[in-house]
Formats: C-alpha cells, sequence, structure tokens
C-alpha cells in the first residue's frame, strides 16, 4: 500500500482524528511471502499514539512487535488497512526528524565516528555541518558519553551504541520515538539505565515513546502496554 | 556437515561465489589462452618458416667426390622429396656491346641448371622479362651490361675461352643469398653480399662449358656441384624441436656419405631464425600475459575480501556453537573448493572457445604433453587463487581474529592513523628505483633478450629482464596505494571534490571514505592496475602494429610500387598515366641506379625530396644526423648532398660535408662516370631499399649528372585503401613491362613469424581480457563494497535519507574511485608502456621513433569501465529500493 493510499485511507476514517494523534493505525496487517508461504506478522491491529504517551510493547519473540514498530515509523508499508500520521503532518520519511528509531541490533553505521553517526540524521535533514555537530556533541554531554564522541562503533561497548543512539534520536528532536527491544542485548542494569535514558529523553522533547520488549520489569515502567500476540494487537488500560 | 554447508552456500551466497569463481574463471581462460596462442603460434612460425625456404638443403659436392653418387645418397635419404643437381661455375667477367657501347662487368658465376629445377624450386628465380628458360641474367647483371631479353653477352672463361650467348631472359632471385652461400663454412666466414654479377644456363650448355673445366687440377673452387634437395615437411610443430630433428636428419646424410657431402641446411637455418621467434613468443606471453593474470588474481582475492567480513561472521558463529578449528577450515575449502571448480571449469571453456575464435583451435599446447601441461598449469592457478583469496583469510581469521580485534581495540586512534607497514620503509619507491634500474639496465645499447646464436641448439630468453617491468607493476601499485591513501586522508580536500556529487553530505561521505581508506585504495590501486595492464598491452600492440606497418611498407615502398624491369627506360612523366588509374591518390617516381663508392656497388635511390613524404611514410628513424624531414630538406636545398649507410661513413671515415665521388653509368656512354656529391646524414632504412648499404640522394641531380631521368620504381598512394584492387587496375594498364606489388600482399610476406600471424590472435586475447579485467574490477569491486554496505544505506534510509541523498553517497565514492582508478590507469599505463616498448625492443622491426596510442581502444576501455561502475553503482542502489525495515531484518 503507498503512501497515499494510506493518507486517502486515513480521510475515509469513520473516527474523527484527534489534534494529540501522532499516528493512526486501522486495521492495519503486514504479511510476508517466505518460501511461498503467507507470513502474517501484523493482523488488523488498531492503535494510535498521542503525544506524550508512554507505551511498553510486549509480547513473545516473533509476535510482531517489531514489524508494528516499523509500520509505525513508515520504515515499512502496510498489505492492509489504513495508516496515517496527522500529528505528523505525513509519511515521517518524507519528514526527516519527526521519528526518531531505536533498533534492536547495532544501528551505528560502522564507517562513521560516534559524533558523525549522531549527526547524520540532523544532514540528512538538511542542517549545515557545524549545526548539525554541535547538536550532536549536545546530546552526546546531555547523555554524558561525550568522551566518546571520536569513538568508531566497533570500539565501543553494546550499551553505549544503545545510548549513542538514544543521543542520535534526542539530537533530532522527534515528536515520537520508537525503541525495538533496546534493551534486548544488554545486561540488566545497562538496559535499566538505556529505559530511563530514553524516559527522560522523551520528557525532555515532550515526545511520545513506543518501546517494545519483553522485559516485565522495562514495560512497568511506562504508562500504558500494548501486548502482540501472533499478529494480533490487544491494548491494555492505561496505569 | 560440510554438503549442508555447500547447499546453504550455493543458497544464500551464490553470487558472491559466482563473482568469485568468475574472478578465477578470467585467471584460468586468460592462461589457458595463452598457451592457445603459444600452440597455434609455435606450430604456425614452423609452417612459415618451412614455406618461405625455396630450397631446402644445398648439399655441397666435395673436391674430387662423384657428383651422382652423392646424388643418389641425397636421393636415398628418409625424408628427401625431390634432389637435382646444380652447376657453380665461375667465369673472369662479362661483356655486352649494345649500340655503340660495350659494358664489362668483374668476376661472374654461371649456373647449370636442369630443366625441371624452375618448377621444383619455385621461389628461387622469377622472372622479369623474357622467358622462363635458356640463358637468364640476374637483374643486376642485366643492369650492369645494360642488356635485355634479345642481346648477346660474352663470358669470358678461365684459360682465356670465351662463351656467347644470347639472353632469353632477365630473372630476380629472390634468396640470393642463400643461393650463394658458403656452404659448410661458419656463419661468420660466409659471403657478405651475392655475386653482383650471375648467369644461368640450361644444364647441357653448362656442362659442355664446364665440365672439362672440372677435371682439371686447377678448378676445383671455379667449378662445383650442389645436389638441391626438396624435404618432406613432416615436423614437429615446435620450432626447436623441428630444428634439432632437422639438423639431426642433415647430419646423418653428412655421415652416411662418408664426407664426399656437406649439407648446406637452409630449412634448418630457417627454423633456427623461427626459434628466436618462438622465444619471443614465451617473452610476449611472460610481459603480456602473466600480469593479466595476476591481475584476475587479484580481483578474485578483492571479491572474496569483499565476502570477508560476513565469513567471518559465519565462521564465528559456526565455532561458538562447537565447530572445531579444523571443521571450519574444512568448511573455508569447501568455498574455496568450490570456487575453484567452477572457476576452472568456466575458465577452460572460455579458454576453448577464445582459442577457436582467435586461433582457429582448441589446444592449449603444441603438443599432446603440453597441451595437458597447459590445462593443468592454468587450473592450478585457478586453484591457488581461490586458496589464497578464500583460504588463507579464513586461516588467519581462525588464529588471529580475537586477538586481533582485542588489538584494534586497543589500539590509540594514531596507531589506526598509521599508513601501511610497507609505507612507512618506503617499499613502493625502493621496487620504482629498482624497476628503473633493471629496465636501463635491460635495455640498453646491445642488449640481447632472447639470444639464439646461429647453429646453436641451445635457445637462452633473458629472464632478468622481466625483473624491471615486475619491480615497476608492484611499485606503482604500491605509490597508487600510498597516494590514494594520503588523498582520503585529507579529508577537507575529498569533501571539497564530492561537494557537487554529494552536496550537505560530502562531510559524511568524506568521512565514510577515509574511514574505509584501505579498501577504497585497494579497489583504486585494482582498477588503475587493470586499465595500466589494458593501456599499456594496446601502446605495444598498436605500437608493433604501426611498426610491422612501417616494415611492409619499407619493403613494398608504398601502398602500391610499379617496379620498371631492367632495361626499360620510363620517365617520370608516366606517373600521369598511373595517376589517372582509379583509387590512386598520388604517384611519386622513384629512381633506382648502381653506384660504385670505391670498389663496393651499391643501390642508389633518387628522391624528390620535397614530395617523397607524400605517398610514403619516413620515420625518424629510418634516419641519423637529423630527422626525415631535415634530411629531406638538405637534399632539397644542396642537391648534391647525399645520405648514406652507417656502414660506409664507418668504412670510409667520411664526416659531414665530404665530397663521395660515386661512380654511375652514364646515359649516353653507358660507361661509368663519377659524380661528386657532399655526404649530409646516415640513412639505416629506405622505402624498397635493401638491408644492407645504399644511398639516398637528389633525383634531379643524379638525372643531370648522368644524363637519364629513368624512373627504377613509382610509389603509388592510395591512402590504404582498395590496395589489391589498385595494383590489379595498374598491372592491367602496364601489361607485363613492369612489376606490381601491394603492401598488402607484402605485409603478409615481410617480417618475422610472430609479425604477421600471430601477434593478431594475441592482440585480440589480451586486449579483450583487459577490458574484461577494467570493467570488472572497477564495476564488481564497487558493486561488491556497496552491497556489504547494504546496512549503513538502510540504516541512512531508516534516518531519513531520500533517494537522492543515498545517490550522492554511492556516487561520490564511484566518482571517487572512476577519477583515481583513471588517473592511475593512465599514468601506470603510460609508464608501462614506455617500459615495455624499450625491453622488447627486439621484436620491433625497425624500432619506433615514439609509441602509437590506439586512442579509439583506449577511449572505449575508459567509457566501459565508467558504464561498468556506473552499472555496479545503479544496480546498489536498486537494491536501496526495498523497505529498510527489512534490509535490517535480513542483513
Amino acid at each position: 500500500m503507498s503512501a497515499e493510499k494510506v493518507d486517502a485511507g486515513v480521510a475515509g476514517l469513520a473516527a474523527p482524528v484527534r489534534a494529540g494523534a501522532l499516528v493512526v493505525c486501522d486495521a492495519v496487517s503486514r504479511t510476508f511471502r517466505r518460501g511461498g508461504v503467507e507470513v502474517a506478522a501484523v493482523r488488523a491491529a488498531s492503535c494510535r499514539v498521542e503525544s506524550g504517551m508512554r507505551v511498553a510493547l510486549t509480547g513473545p519473540s516473533g509476535s510482531g512487535k517489531s514489524t508494528l514498530l516499523h509500520l509505525l515509523a513508515g520504515l515499512d508499508t502496510p498489505t492492509g488497512g489504513h495508516l496515517s500520521w496527522p500529528g505528523l503532518g505525513g509519511l515521517p520519511r518524507e519528514r526527516p526528524g519527526t521519528v526518531g528509531m531505536v533498533f534492536q541490533g547495532p544501528s551505528l553505521i560502522p564507517a562513521l565516528d560516534v559524533v558523525e553517526n549522531v549527526a547524520l540524521p540532523l544532514l540528512l535533514a538538511g542542517l549545515g555541518e557545524t549545526e548539525a555537530v554541535e547538536r550532536a556533541c549536545a546530546a552526546l554531554d546531555r547523555l554524558r558519553i561525550g568522551e566518546l564522541g571520536v569513538r568508531l562503533p566497533h570500539e565501543i561497548s553494546g550499551g553505549q551504541a544503545q545510548r549513542v543512539a538514544v543521543a542520535r534520536v534526542l539530537a533530532s528532536r522527534p515528536r515520537m520515538i520508537l525503541a525495538d527491544e533496546p534493551t534486548g542485548q544488554l545486561d540488566h542494569d545497562t538496559g535499566d539505565r538505556v529505559v530511563s535514558v530514553l524516559l527522560e529523553t522523551a520528557d525532555e522533547l515532550g515526545a511520545a515513546l513506543v518501546v517494545s520488549t519483553h522485559d516485565a520489569q522495562v514495560a512497568r515502567r511506562l504508562s500504558r502496554c500494548w501486548r502482540m500476540d501472533d499478529g494480533r494487537l490487544g491494548i491494555e488500560a492505561a496505569s | 556437515m560440510n554438503r549442508i554447508w555447500l547447499h546453504g552456500l550455493l543458497r544464500r551466497r551464490a553470487g558472491r561465489l559466482g563473482m568469485a569463481a568468475a574472478g578465477v574463471a578470467v585467471a584460468v581462460a586468460l592462461l589457458a589462452s595463452l598457451g592457445a596462442f603459444l600452440a597455434s603460434s609455435q606450430a604456425s612460425m614452423t609452417a612459415r618458416a618451412v614455406r618461405d625456404v625455396p630450397v631446402d638443403w644445398q648439399v655441397q659436392v666435395q673436391p674430387g667426390a662423384d657428383p651422382a653418387a652423392v646424388l643418389a645418397t641425397v636421393r636415398a635419404t628418409p625424408g628427401t622429396m625431390a634432389a637435382l643437381p646444380v652447376g657453380f661455375g665461375r667465369a673472369d667477367g662479362l661483356t655486352a656491346t649494345t649500340g655503340a657501347t660495350t659494358q664489362t662487368t668483374g668476376a661472374a658465376v654461371v649456373l647449370g641448371l636442369p630443366d625441371s629445377y624452375r618448377a621444383t624450386f619455385p621461389g628461387e628465380l622469377r622472372t622479369l622479362a623474357g622467358t622462363d628458360h635458356g640463358v637468364l641474367l640476374a637483374q643486376q647483371t642485366a643492369a650492369n651490361l645494360g642488356v635485355s631479353p634479345g642481346d648477346t653477352i660474352t663470358a669470358n672463361l678461365l684459360g682465356g675461352a670465351a662463351a656467347t650467348f644470347r639472353v632469353d631472359g632477365v630473372v630476380e632471385l629472390p634468396a640470393a643469398n642463400s643461393l650463394f652461400q658458403a656452404v659448410g663454412a661458419p656463419p661468420g666466414s660466409q659471403p657478405a653480399a651475392p655475386p653482383d654479377n650471375v648467369v644461368l644456363l640450361p644444364e647441357a650448355r653448362w656442362q659442355a662449358l664446364f665440365a672439362p673445366l672440372a677435371s682439371t687440377a686447377a678448378a676445383p673452387d671455379l667449378v662445383r656441384t650442389q645436389i638441391h634437395t626438396v624435404r618432406g615437411h613432416v615436423l614437429p610443430p615446435d620450432p626447436a624441436s623441428a630444428f634439432t630433428q632437422e639438423t639431426g636428419a642433415a647430419r646423418n646424410l653428412e655421415a652416411q656419405s662418408s664426407g664426399s657431402a656437406v649439407v648446406g641446411d637452409n630449412l634448418g637455418a630457417a627454423l633456427d631464425a623461427a626459434r628466436s621467434d618462438a622465444a619471443y613468443a614465451q617473452v610476449l606471453f611472460v610481459f603480456l600475459g602473466l600480469p593479466g593474470a595476476v591481475l584476475a588474481g587479484l580481483l578474485t582475492a578483492m571479491v572474496a575480501a569483499a565476502g570477508a567480513d560476513r565469513r567471518r561472521q559465519e565462521q564465528a558463529l559456526a565455532r561458538s556453537r562447537g565447530v572445531s578449528n579444523a571443521q571450519a577450515m574444512r568448511l573455508a575449502a569447501v568455498e574455496a573448493g568450490s570456487v575453484a571448480l567452477a572457476g576452472a571449469l568456466i575458465g577452460l571453456g572460455v579458454a576453448a572457445v577464445v582459442g577457436w575464435l582467435a586461433f582457429g583451435s582448441v589446444n592449449f599446447g603444441a603438443t599432446t604433453v603440453s597441451a595437458v601441461a597447459w590445462t593443468a598449469g592454468a587450473a592450478l592457478v585457478g586453484v591457488l587463487i581461490a586458496a589464497a583469496s578464500i583460504l588463507a583469510p579464513a586461516n588467519k581469521d581462525l588464529r588471529w581474529a580475537t586477538v586481533a580485534a582485542v588489538r584494534r581495540s586497543a589500539e590509540p586512534a594514531s596507531a589506526r592513523e598509521r599508513g601501511p607497514w610497507w609505507s612507512r620503509y618506503g617499499v613502493d619507491v625502493l621496487l620504482l628505483a629498482g624497476g628503473g634500474l633493471a629496465v636501463w639496465a635491460s635495455s640498453g645499447n646491445g642488449y640481447q633478450l632472447v639470444l639464439a646464436p646461429e647453429g646453436v641448439p641451445t635457445i637462452s630468453v633473458s629472464y632478468w629482464a622481466f625483473a624491471g617491468p615486475a619491480l615497476l607493476w608492484a611499485g606503482a601499485g604500491l605509490l597508487v596505494w600510498r597516494l590514494a591513501d594520503l588523498a582520503l586522508r585529507r579529508r577537507q580536500l575529498v569533501r571539497r571534490a564530492l561537494r557537487p556529487v554529494a552536496g550537505g553530505l560530502a562531510p559524511t561521505a568524506a568521512a565514510m571514505m577515509a574511514r574505509r581508506r584501505r579498501p577504497v585504495a585497494r579497489a583504486i590501486v585494482l582498477l588503475g592496475l587493470a586499465l595500466a595492464f589494458a593501456a599499456s598491452t594496446a601502446t605495444f600492440n598498436a605500437t608493433y602494429q604501426a611498426q610491422a606497418e612501417a616494415d611492409a611498407q619499407l619493403t613494398n615502398g608504398a601502398d602500391v610500387t610499379v617496379s620498371e624491369s631492367p632495361g626499360v627506360r620510363v620517365g617520370p612523366d608516366a606517373a600521369a598515366a598511373l595517376a589517372g588509374v582509379a583509387g590512386v591518390r598520388a604517384v611519386e617516381p622513384l629512381q633506382h641506379r648502381f653506384a660504385y663508392v670505391g670498389a663496393d656497388l651499391q643501390d642508389l635511390y633518387g628522391v624528390a625530396p620535397a614530395t617523397i613524404t607524400g605517398v610514403t611514410a619516413l620515420q625518424d628513424t629510418y634516419f641519423q644526423g637529423g630527422s626525415a624531414r631535415a634530411l629531406m630538406n638538405t637534399l632539397a636545398a644542396s642537391p648534391d648532398s647525399i645520405l648514406v649507410s652507417a656502414e660506409t661513413v664507418k668504412d670510409y671515415q667520411l664526416h659531414p660535408g665530404d665530397v663521395v665521388n660515386l661512380r654511375l653509368q652514364d646515359s649516353a656512354t653507358k660507361q661509368l662516370t663519377t659524380v661528386p656529391f657532399h655526404y649530409a646524414g646516415i640513412v639505416n632504412e629506405f622505402p624498397t631499399a635493401p638491408k644492407d648499404s645504399f644511398f639516398v640522394a637528389n633525383a634531379s641531380y643524379v638525372a643531370a649528372q648522368t644524363g637519364s631521368n629513368a624512373v627504377g620504381a613509382f610509389l603509388i598512394d592510395t591512402g590504404g585503401q582498395n590496395v589489391t584492387s589498385v595494383a590489379q587496375a595498374v598491372q592491367a594498364r602496364l601489361g607485363a613491362s613492369a612489376t606490381v606489388t601491394d603492401i598488402a600482399h607484402t605485409r603478409s610476406r615481410v617480417g618475422s613469424s610472430l609479425t604477421a600471424v600471430d601477434l593478431a590472435g594475441l592482440t585480440r586475447v589480451e586486449l579483450a581480457f583487459a577490458l574484461v579485467l577494467a570493467a570488472a574490477a572497477g564495476g564488481l569491486v564497487l558493486f561488491l563494497g556497496l552491497t556489504e554496505r547494504r546496512r549503513t544505506f538502510a540504516i541512512a534510509t531508516a534516518l531519513g535519507a531520500t533517494r537522492r541523498q543515498l545517490r550522492g553517497l554511492v556516487a561520490a565514492e564511484a566518482v571517487l574511485l572512476t577519477a583515481g582508478g583513471l588517473a592511475a590507469g593512465v599514468a601506470v599505463g603510460w609508464l608501462l608502456s614506455q617500459v615495455l616498448v624499450a625491453v622488447l625492443t627486439g621484436v620491433f622491426d625497425p624500432p619506433p621513433a615514439a609509441l602509437t596510442i590506439p586512442w579509439p581502444y583506449l577511449a572505449g576501455t575508459a567509457l566501459i569501465t565508467v558504464a561498468a561502475l556506473g552499472a555496479a553503482a545503479a544496480g546498489a542502489l536498486g537494491q536501496g529500493h526495498r523497505p529498510p525495515a527489512r534490509e535490517l531484518r535480513q542483513l
């Protein structure tokens, strides 16, 4: 489904879009074809993310959490349903900096040092080099990892890399932060610190935060919990 | 487990395996094709050497021996197809009276030929005027005596007897040097030139004159009999083996004849020369072929290295699952073996097709043994390349990966910034200096790359000469690496250069390339060397072809040449009639006379200095003491100036401006008259002139001094077009009064066997492989490099990179690689072209004054390389069209 079709779908929604809704999913599905077999990663998921929301997206491995986050970030295209970003003004990919994504695995570019990695989305958004670097350094300092600036990704630890990824999000000042298993490859204490940083960043930016995790302790630190099970999304009440 | 691993590789890494196999296939195909080239060239060299021998053996009957007995022995010798006796007698001189004048020559040789001689040995005589039989005069003799068919001459025989003959025809003796050789004399004792005066008589008349003399004790050296022999040409295809077999047969005959016969082995001598050409073919193989094979190996290594990180990860994963080091090596061996097997099979298949297309044969060797050896050797090289590219890095990773990773992470940034170890020690500069010295030593005056002493069975090739180009190759490659590394470190410079392509992402692109400078520099080196290989090979071949063409033009004179028959006097005005023939652009008369300097008789060519260059190319290397243009200007400005051979300058101790008195035949009196010239320069080569000494003078001056403007030849320019048909039209217009030759025919006749037959095939093969290597070095390396960084581009896309921005990042790398590779290719290609021509001077005849640059091929190579790079970049971008989420999941 193309972005144009998505937007057209949004216009046809029965329910009125509230001003705070950054992204609206209406019966969104995503299926993949693997070896000639259709695999449904997300089945008719409906949800909306509003400014300031703190959402834990939980569920077992392979339940479709990452796919849903990628759909919300506009990095993937739904095969069914309607998806729109009314609070962001359109497809995030066409509006760099509106959505910040922290990926599950290593997401730093190996050939760029830490500062360059953090500055990259800013350069892609059209900022000048000097300003981009200043903002990147500020974000790193904000997360107290400024000393890592000249290191290359392979020279820092996994926890440091995830914090750099968060700094990259912070520097972009997005309105919605999506974190895909940010603590999945980290020990408990490091993971805890990364979640704290994410929460602080979201608070500072006033951004919505959606974190996929199967760590119950991480989920408890967020005000809402959405559960994915075999591609189906269940939304629990806010705590 | 090996089967599962292989199955997985084929399913998941088929592209990478295929590209590595393609690299191996290029190396195998190139080597096997060169084997086909050597097989084809050796066989054709032998065939060509044999074809051009007019008389295989000249068996000299020794004094006191019975010629009939020797003839019977020769005919009974295995391999003899035909044998005829030829009498050699000597006359004190010849005399002819034409009109009111009488001309007399010095000593003459009188040959007695059986009636069937001309049919048995068709290459020995060529009729220029008159009939094919009866009393025949050699061309120069007819000119000396001023006679033509129908005139009468008198031979003054020993003891004061004289014999008078009516001349029936005038002939050319194309193989006079071998015909009049001193049979049995060592190479250094052979006559410097064939006799000036030769009369050919029917056997019966010769016998009547000379048989009585042969029986006298005083005449053993004056009357001789030779048995001219045709041999069956069932010889090994390799010239060296053929030479050994043929000379063995000749020695066997001498042994059989118990000293009554000595064999003048013309066939062996021709094969002796072909051995030298075969050695040069091997030299060319080493110079032109091995760099290509090495490049193909490097390309394979680059392809394999592009997947090294992934292989390392897979290997680490396998080890973490309990795979032992030995098992991990076996898995790497499975990959290397698959690549080697596929590459070798594809390569041999390609070589078979190439051999069939280029050489008309699918043999990889001249003999079965050598064919098997070449096939196995080429396949073995493929195996070695695969092992070195895949197995060796895997082994290194197994032993050192963990330690290396720790060390790398502990390294301070300053240590990472240091260049490779060889650059710190200046190895590139040392290699270049060593290569320069070796080239200087091996291209000096008198240096013989191939030494094939006449008559000696062994032949030596100075493989030391290969050291120079090899060191220069290596040094230039490392220097390019150093320069690329230095340039990539200067990020400000790189980002400024990339800003037009990458826009606002130029700093990011510069940073990426600075961090990846090792693979980027390697790619620039590989592309540069591949382009240099293409450029140097093409330039060498173009220069070689140009010189072969110059050789053909030197021999024939021009596109079409009309040689007037002796005794026929045609003035320069006849040029107008020839100019009217369709296809003729220009006609230039060329005088041909014979002139005595001291006691030496030499050819003299009278030219119109202002116009001679309009129909034939005069290269500066043909002359000494000035350029071709300058010396022609001298002849025009000072009509009595003359150009002489270096040998004459040495023999007569001439200095510029010295008077040279030549004796030329006066047209009116038919007597020799002294004509003064002034020595102005040295001429080594001149169109239609012989290899030995000759003169070049102003035609107007010669005509004025001798009273005759008779022309010896007309040089016709056709612009290189339709030479054969123009020659036929000219011949049709002139009838039998003149001989017309064209450059196409001459081209196939002159030069070494290497020139005319084989290098064209080698050229096609080399240039095709060079093109493939250049395109692959650019396109494949860029594509693989970009493919291995799909994750980088997926992350960039996830972070908001637009298609345009991604295109800018990819294009930046492609532009940098293209610019660096082309610059390196031009510089190294120029250097290696100069070196190849300098070191291989021995294969050029005449030596070139300057390189011939094949611009169309070079431009085509550059365009195809750029297109390959563009296609690689586009292909990599095409992969970036997939949703980044899917890319990030899969990578």
